[in-house]
């Protein structure tokens, strides 16, 4: 795709250019263009809405109506809402939840920011090393992460062994169990993404403004807060926003660490409450409009810094790649901040399931566990049934998904971006809807929307590549629309004023500048869908295996050990398939100079 | 010639009737040549499809081959989830009318699909070899495996003879903030507090629990198992109400891990009935048949579980009552679970959730 590269590319000589120049430059083009344009939004617009409106549909209908137990609809009924804000009105789980949201929100862009800043726009040593922890801490998964947290920050664990021995206490010194436990494990688990997201952009960051401001005599500190943080803006808003709603729905971290503590948030509470039988999907499909509520308030807000978008490009026609900065002698400063970096989000995890894999059942790291040492655990793990179907299908999945996503999304962002079309408030909304649902409502939605109508994928991977297309298409935009807020608008005009026809522009201009977030998307769309579990664990039928719910059938009888063996097995294979994304972006690097 | 087509004719005819046989009549079959009549069928029909709580590798693919080798024309396909997803999943696909499921188990499901109306009665005459806690007084379903919930303790912090034997003793100052358990409804607080109250009364049962709160139990949404682990691993030294069986696999793997009935312990069941669209019911009869049989159930016992089967002890007797370390026992049945199932969870809820 991305063959004819940088500069070249922009004083494209028109012969190589296939329409006629005696088209003029204006006229026709122009409206072919727009023509263009209206065919790519309708298009777009037909396969997001068909993908997402369905389980849209059936999250309303659920939530105003009550369900037999057959799973019919019964009754008109209001009572899901009204149950919802009484639980609201006991304002703690509320505040719990916001409270718990901003701060993985903003600790997470924290961490991930500085990291992405250091790896991708100074002269750190040991760089290369800032993608491969965030892939590499994707392999694991998620729940053993979160086990694994708890383990080395629980009672018993060795942090807090270590500080009761220094500060000469008898009681444990840290409780993980409260809302600072829950923000850091949170934050700690999406700080990979921060980092993909944000490296994207700052890779692509035209350097004109901070050369500018540091020929002003501004210093490093100055410039960065002046200059790059500002440009960075719409980037961290939608790092900031995603993560806020991620975590507003998350169940998992407030499951595990919130309520031994005592700490309950929304999900929490209506977790308890809908343990009753039969179970009331009305109370989810609540939830979930009352979640699209919060959602479309943060997006507002969004849109409201956003809009003018003018003030962001980063990427201009003037030539770029982001100078690197020199640090000096701070070098080593991040690279240790960086080392430190992957220590605690790699090494530590890895080095516990590793542990809790090589034991027959788990213990505190000691001396005398180490005498204990079995390979028992991979021996099951590697016998499981169908695990190399299901590492195919999985693969298959996240490869299909992937590229789907990261196609569709390219297309919408660019029309959302570079166009003035009427209906494209309409697209916007589409590819933000899926960001609402819970993932087993979704799952539950796609699930019936295909059991009643007479296309016939229910019961193959087709239902869950659709299902995982829909569940990440904001993920992949979020990628895209950065990426394409920050190249200037100019770099296409010069192209139509050469005459390029609109899929040229797209296809020789567009597409190759956004490599690499495109790219970016792409990997971590691949690594989600090849952990999904929430939607798997419903639309995996018995000829279509997949890997995470695999791993969740070792977890739900087995032992750690067991899981933490597949843990690590998987965690080789994704890390082998980050290596090579990493081989494949370095020479598409060497390519751009 | 007319004689050979009134044969012919009342050959196609005859087929056609035993084809028109319902899931009703195959399922309630007592005839003397019931097990006949199956084996046909179930060879015409070829497979059948079993929805499934248990645990692919450890049982589910066991039985799958026994199965199979004794009726080597029938393939068992199986679909894997917990007893929510089975039943979404089955009812979704009842309401779009597309009939998949033969076979379905679990502690809830049978109960959830029969009241949906989705449940078949069945007969087999392996049901007779069970005890009256064992089995549907109306055939809807017979019982597979039992899960005996007790307290789990680690062997490291807690010496042999503190270890709490009865409800009394886990009133002790010494377990304060010691105890741990889940609030999942299948196990956890709910069953416990459930189990207080059939073995008590409510009355007294509610007074025990009033001074149990006193003993800040820790609490966590985890499955039972991760309840188990957390306590060989040292956060806390006692569970309330884990698998009995959990705690000796994981002793036998050299784990600080040891079990403790409080008499009467809470047993749940995992049901197994048939559906009543259940495209092949022969082969599915057949299966119930063999899961409900002695044979079956050594599999089940095989694969270290706990066999329903009065005459099949567990691989370690004395996991199972009359193995020598428990006798009384509360059998939870999915209807009681239905029923009283909700009362049990909103008390505990309102007692030691904030």
């Amino acid at each position: 795709m991305a063959k004819q590269q940088s500069s070249e590319t922009y004083n494209l000589p028109l012969k190589s250019h296939p329409a006629p120049q005696a088209r003029g430059v204006f006229g026709l083009s122009a409206s072919t263009r727009f023509d263009a344009q209206t065919c790519v939004l309708i298009i777009v617009s037909v396969i997001t809405g068909y993908l997402v409106l369905p389980p849209l549909y059936s999250v309303l209908q659920t939530s105003l109506f009550t369900t037999k137990l057959t799973g019919e609809l019964d009754e008109f009924t209001l009572r899901y809402y009204q149950e919802l804000f009484r639980e609201l009105q006991v304002l703690g789980p509320f505040l719990n939840t916001v409270y718990f949201s901003i701060g993985s929100a903003l600790f997470a862009t924290i961490i991930g920011g500085v990291v992405a800043w250091v790896v991708t726009r100074t002269d750190t040593p040991l760089r290369g090393l800032g993608y491969f922890t965030a892939f590499a801490s994707f392999g694991t998964p998620f729940i053993l992460y979160t086990i694994g947290w708890l383990l080395l920050l629980g009672k018993a664990g060795p942090v807090n062994y270590w500080l009761r021995t220094l500060l000469n206490q008898s009681g444990p010194v840290l409780n993980v169990y409260s809302l600072w436990g829950m923000v850091l494990v949170e934050s700690f688990l999406w700080s990979p993404f921060v980092f993909l997201m944000l490296a994207a952009s700052f890779r692509s960051m035209d350097p004109s403004l901070e050369e500018a401001s540091a020929a002003c005599g501004a210093r490093l500190w100055q410039t960065l807060r002046r200059v790059s943080l500002r440009l960075m803006l719409p980037a961290f808003f939608s790092v900031i926003l995603l993560i806020f709603i991620r975590s507003f729905e998350s169940f998992e971290i407030p499951a595990l660490v919130g309520l031994p503590g005592d700490i309950r948030v929304l999900t929490t509470s209506i977790y308890l409450d809908a343990q009753r039988m039969p179970p009331t999907y009305g109370r989810a499909g609540a939830f979930s409009v009352l979640l699209m509520l919060v959602v479309a308030a943060t997006l507002y807000l969004y849109f409201r810094v956003t809009r003018e978008g003018d003030k962001f490009h980063t990427v201009t026609g003037k030539g770029y790649r982001p100078t690197v900065i020199q640090l000096g002698g701070w070098r080593y400063v991040t690279g240790a901040l960086l080392l430190l970096y992957s220590f605690v989000l790699l090494v530590l995890p890895f080095l516990i399931v590793l542990w809790a894999s090589l034991l027959p059942f788990y213990m505190q790291p000691s001396l005398e566990a180490f005498s204990l040492f079995t390979l028992k655990n991979f021996i099951t793990a590697i016998h499981f049934p169908k695990i190399t179907d299901s590492i195919k299908n999985s693969v298959l999945l996240g490869l299909g998904s992937a590229s789907v996503v990261m196609l569709l999304t390219t297309f919408a962002s660019w029309i959302l971006v570079r166009t003035k079309l009427r209906g494209r408030w309409l697209l916007d909304l589409l590819t933000t809807l899926p960001l609402l649902f819970p993932g087993i409502v979704m799952g539950l939605a796609i699930m019936r929307f295909y059991l009643i109508v007479p296309i016939p994928i229910y019961g193959t991977l087709w239902i869950l590549l659709v299902a995982f297309i829909t569940r990440y298409i904001p993920y992949g935009i979020r990628y895209t629309h950065s990426g394409l807020l920050q190249l200037h608008r100019e770099l296409e005009e010069a192209a139509y004023t050469s005459g390029a026809s609109w899929s040229n522009a797209m296809r020789r201009i567009t597409l190759p500048l956004l490599t690499p977030s495109f790219l970016g998307g792409w990997v971590f769309v691949f690594l989600l869908s090849a952990k999904e579990l929430s939607m798997s664990i419903l639309l995996a039928g018995p000829q279509t295996p997949v890997v995470s719910v695999a791993i969740f059938e070792l977890w739900e009888n087995g032992q750690v050990g067991e899981l933490a063996a597949f843990g690590v097995i998987w965690t080789v294979i994704l890390v082998s398939v980050a290596i090579i994304y990493y081989l494949i972006a370095r020479r598409y690097g060497i390519q751009q100079h | 010639m007319s004689l050979l087509l009134a044969a012919t004719l009342s050959a196609v005819l005859l087929t056609q009737i035993s084809w028109a046989a319902t899931v009703e009549e195959v399922a309630v079959l007592k005839s003397s040549d019931r097990q006949k009549i199956l084996v046909e069928g179930a060879k015409k029909e070829g497979k059948f499809s079993f929805y499934t709580t248990l645990i692919v590798d450890q049982v589910v693919r066991p039985l799958k081959e026994a199965f199979e080798k004794e009726y080597p024309f029938v393939q068992v396909e199986f679909f894997r989830g917990n007893s929510d997803r089975i039943v979404q999943r089955l009812l979704s696909e009842y309401q779009a009318k597309r009939y998949a499921a033969d076979v379905i188990d679990g502690t809830t499901t049978t109960t959830l699909v029969r009241r949906a109306g989705y449940a078949q009665k069945f007969f087999s005459p392996h049901l007779a070899e069970y005890p009256a806690e064992l089995k549907d007084a109306q055939g809807f379903w017979g019982v597979a495996n039992l899960y005996f919930h007790t307290l789990g303790y680690n062997t490291k912090m807690v010496k042999p003879n503190e270890v709490p034997k009865s409800y009394e003793d886990l009133l002790n100052p010494r377990w304060k903030g010691q105890l741990f358990w889940s609030t999942g409804r299948g196990g956890g607080g709910p069953l416990f507090i459930g189990n207080v109250f059939l073995s008590m009364g409510e009355s007294a049962g509610k007074a025990y629990v009033q001074k149990l709160k006193g003993q800040n139990i820790a609490k966590t949404t985890a499955s039972a198992r991760q309840v188990l682990d957390l306590v060989i691993a040292g956060e806390y030294p006692i569970a309330l109400q884990i698998f009995n069986h959990h705690a000796y696999i994981s002793k036998t793997a050299g784990a600080p891990s040891e079990w403790q009935p409080i008499e009467p312990v809470a047993a749940t069941i995992s049901t197994i009935g048939l559906t009543k669209y259940a495209p092949h019911p022969h082969a599915a009869m057949l299966f119930l048949d063999f899961v409900l049989s002695k044979r079956g159930q050594r599999v089940y016992q095989a694969s270290n579980y706990l066999p329903a089967h009065p005459e099949v002890s567990a691989l370690q007797a004395d996991l199972k009552p009359g193995g020598g370390r428990f006798k009384k026992v509360n059998y939870i049945n999915p209807d009681d679970q239905f029923e009283k199932g909700n009362e049990w969870l909103e008390y505990f809820q309102s007692q030691f959730l904030k």
